[in-house]
């Protein structure tokens, strides 16, 4: 159906002298879930998503959204699982959702410090401001 | 029907699996495209939406290669791809606005 690429630029990069002549690393490159497969750019593109949430635990807190933040991490750790069950077994995958897991805790948990500071905060200002 | 019933719930890629939930959390993104479908143009970000068409492509293509193959998390992708796409339309100005 598709125009066969991938098997065509497999067969040239087995070629090569540095994966001819290091079998492991061959075996590594050629394995079931790597770089000429499905199952290693999917995950490894997922990571996009991830590390933007990770430079969005620096965005202020009143701006994340809780819902948005559980549904992150409840998938980040069902997916971790999920990538172990599955033929062939994706380290790619359950890295990338450990992180989205760890990503979504931290902004989940930074919501929960500044829900509980709030009050505190807002005492204060009325102590310094009586007017 | 109880016995169709109770052979899916029983099946590899049933409710009593990891195949099942995993995709039924990607949902969620889906859920979330769907509420956004009528937030204003400006509020849209080309970026994120740009990078959840790539994805759902590339999930897609994983669900139906990957074992056992995965029809809900294919249709899934396949739902979060059209409301990514038609985001980015909007966002484009493509859309009738």
């Amino acid at each position: 159906m598709l125009p066969s690429v991938v098997p065509q630029i497999r067969a040239k990069v087995m070629e090569w002298g540095i994966i001819k002549n290091n079998p492991k690393f061959a075996a590594l490159v050629d394995s079931p879930a790597g770089p000429f497969t499905i199952h290693f750019w999917a995950p490894t593109f997922k990571w996009c998503i991830t590390i933007a949430n990770i430079a969005d635990l620096a965005r202020p807190v009143e701006n994340v959204s809780t819902p948005q933040q559980i549904a992150v991490t409840a998938t980040g750790v069902i997916w971790s699982r999920y990538s172990f069950v599955i033929t062939p077994v994706n380290y790619t995958l359950f890295s990338v959702n450990v992180f989205m897991a760890g990503s979504g805790f931290a902004q989940l948990s930074r919501k929960f410090m500044a829900a509980n500071e709030t009050p505190k905060a807002e005492a204060e200002v009325k102590v310094v401001n009586p007017n | 029907m109880s016995a169709a019933v109770r052979a899916w719930v029983k099946s590899p890629t049933g409710p009593m699996t990891t195949h099942f939930w995993g995709p039924v959390a990607n949902w969620g993104f889906v859920g979330a495209a769907l509420m956004d479908m009528n937030k204003p143009r400006d509020m849209i970000s080309p970026k994120m939406t740009g990078v959840m068409c790539v994805y759902s492509i590339l999930f897609m293509r994983f669900s139906w290669m990957v074992q056992p193959r995965n029809y809900l998390l294919f249709a899934c992708h396949a739902s979060n791809e059209t409301a990514q796409i038609y985001q980015l339309g909007r966002w484009a100005g493509l859309t009738k606005e």
